[in-house]
């Protein structure tokens, strides 16, 4: 049975959840800081505790240590996030078409801004890392149903404030 | 539309109707574009590799190795003994002193305060030591008589009530359905099924199988008559009086014909049967037969 505190499995935890912890926490608290920290900490702790810790049960116990770490410890900061440039016919573009782009790449920012921080953090966690709902609901201890309800609010209100309704 | 239908369509578990009726709604533009925009979204850069170096730099490399103690059985069992050791000390600290008489025994205790405690045969009291500067509490069985040193409150507890008093001289006799409380100097408190009565010198309290027995005469002396060997009893149930009998000479009484709720008022030497036996008999108008340790207590004929 392979072990947590056999390097090779160690490594390979590490790269394929550090990126998924550092988000996770960059969400929340909009601090890129903060989130490099936790990763330090929730693995660390993970390294501390290889002999109980099951490979299965890694994924979940870095989750819960780097969401323990700021409980109510830090506020939310504003996040900044990037668009990646997938237009590959972007000189054919009407400059008037561009400006509307960017402006509601703008809108989008605030409306994810203003969401509640576990409606931001399930909205994004889908949209960037790509996690099911379950998932999620796995990284956040709550029900299945609860993400889908942040997620519908989540649609709804960054529509609502993009649309400007 | 079903409830959260909006995270249903972004993960496509739309039903095929649902999802027609949605793309005809005003706002389905809207929110195409905003799951088309967002999935371009991307998160700050994150060096999964540097961050790796910098995670074992905070370990070091080698895996921690976890020693086990091998001392670990063997500190649990020395924890536990010292626990026990500990305990039983206190505990038996404040079990304390037992001082128990047999048959035709009596004996003499002085406690910590120099109050004084005679026993009476086939008695027990259990006391603490230790804690007897801070309460003077006495479990009584059986009879004793108390001359109690002047201080803080003194109780005297047993199976049928109990007994308080700060300074003074009194018996406590709690035998099978028999309590009784005499007090002979000062004033004593005696509580009885939650009920209090004080008692002052020269009053006795007295219950019998339950019953509170008023009336009663003054005891005479200034101490118990048991305690100059002699065992007095005013209106007392025959079977109690034969029970004191049985207590004070190591004897085994057995009665045929004998009405052993008539009421006995009178005494007996506890120095000798013989004489004991006739001050019981003669008054009740009884007769008795002695085999060994055995006394036998009979209707006489002449009393017909």
């Amino acid at each position: 049975m392979s072990n947590v505190c056999e390097d090779q499995v160690f490594s390979s935890i590490f790269k394929a959840h550090s990126k998924t912890v550092f988000n996770y926490i960059y969400y929340k608290f909009g601090n890129e800081e903060k989130a490099n920290d936790a990763v330090q900490e929730a693995f660390v702790k993970l390294w501390e505790n290889c002999a109980k810790v099951t490979p299965d049960k890694a994924k979940s116990f870095v989750y819960t240590v780097a969401n323990n770490l700021y409980l109510n410890v830090i506020k939310a900061e504003k996040v900044r996030l990037k668009y990646a440039d997938n237009s590959n016919d972007r000189s054919n573009e009407s400059p008037e078409f561009l400006m509307e782009e960017q402006e509601y790449k703008q809108k989008l920012d605030d409306a994810l801004n203003a969401l509640p921080e576990n409606q931001r953090t399930t909205f994004l966690l889908n949209r960037i890392d790509g996690k099911k709902y379950a998932e999620i609901a796995e990284m956040e201890g709550v029900s299945v149903k609860a993400i889908e309800k942040r997620m519908h609010l989540a649609l709804k209100s960054l529509r609502d404030k993009i649309d400007g309704l | 539309m079903q409830e959260n239908y909006l995270a249903k369509w972004l993960s496509g578990e739309l039903s095929e109707e649902e999802l027609a009726a949605f793309k005809l709604s005003a706002e389905y533009k809207s929110f195409e574009r905003l799951k088309e925009v967002s999935s371009t979204l991307e998160a700050p850069e994150f060096d999964v590799d540097q961050a790796l170096v910098r995670a074992k730099e905070n370990f070091g490399t080698a895996p921690k190795v976890i020693t086990l103690n091998p001392f670990k059985p063997f500190l649990r069992i020395a924890a536990v003994l010292a626990i026990l050791l500990v305990g039983s000390y206190f505990y038996l600290g404040t079990l304390g002193q037992t001082v128990t008489t047999d048959y035709a025994e009596s004996t003499n205790v002085i406690l910590p305060d120099n109050s004084e405690i005679i026993l009476n045969a086939e008695s027990q009291i259990t006391y603490s030591k230790k804690n007897w500067d801070k309460e003077r509490n006495i479990n009584l069985e059986g009879e004793a008589f108390f001359k109690v040193a002047k201080g803080k409150k003194f109780t005297v507890a047993t199976e049928d009530g109990t007994v308080t008093v700060l300074g003074t001289q009194f018996n406590v006799e709690n035998r099978q359905g028999f309590f009784e409380v005499t007090c002979f100097e000062g004033l004593v408190s005696v509580t009885h099924n939650n009920t209090e009565t004080k008692l002052p010198a020269g009053n006795s309290f007295l219950v019998i199988n339950g019953e509170i027995i008023s009336d009663l005469e003054k005891p005479i002396g200034d101490t118990p008559s048991w305690m100059q060997n002699e065992s007095s009893f005013n209106r007392i149930p025959l079977q109690f009086v034969f029970a004191e009998l049985e207590r004070q000479f190591n004897i085994i009484v057995t009665t045929e014909n004998v009405d052993t709720d008539l009421l006995f008022t009178g005494s007996f030497n506890n120095t000798n049967l013989e004489m004991a036996l006739k001050s019981i008999s003669t008054p009740s108008q009884i007769k008795f037969k002695v085999e060994d340790d055995n006394v036998l207590f009979y209707a006489g004929n002449t009393s017909k």
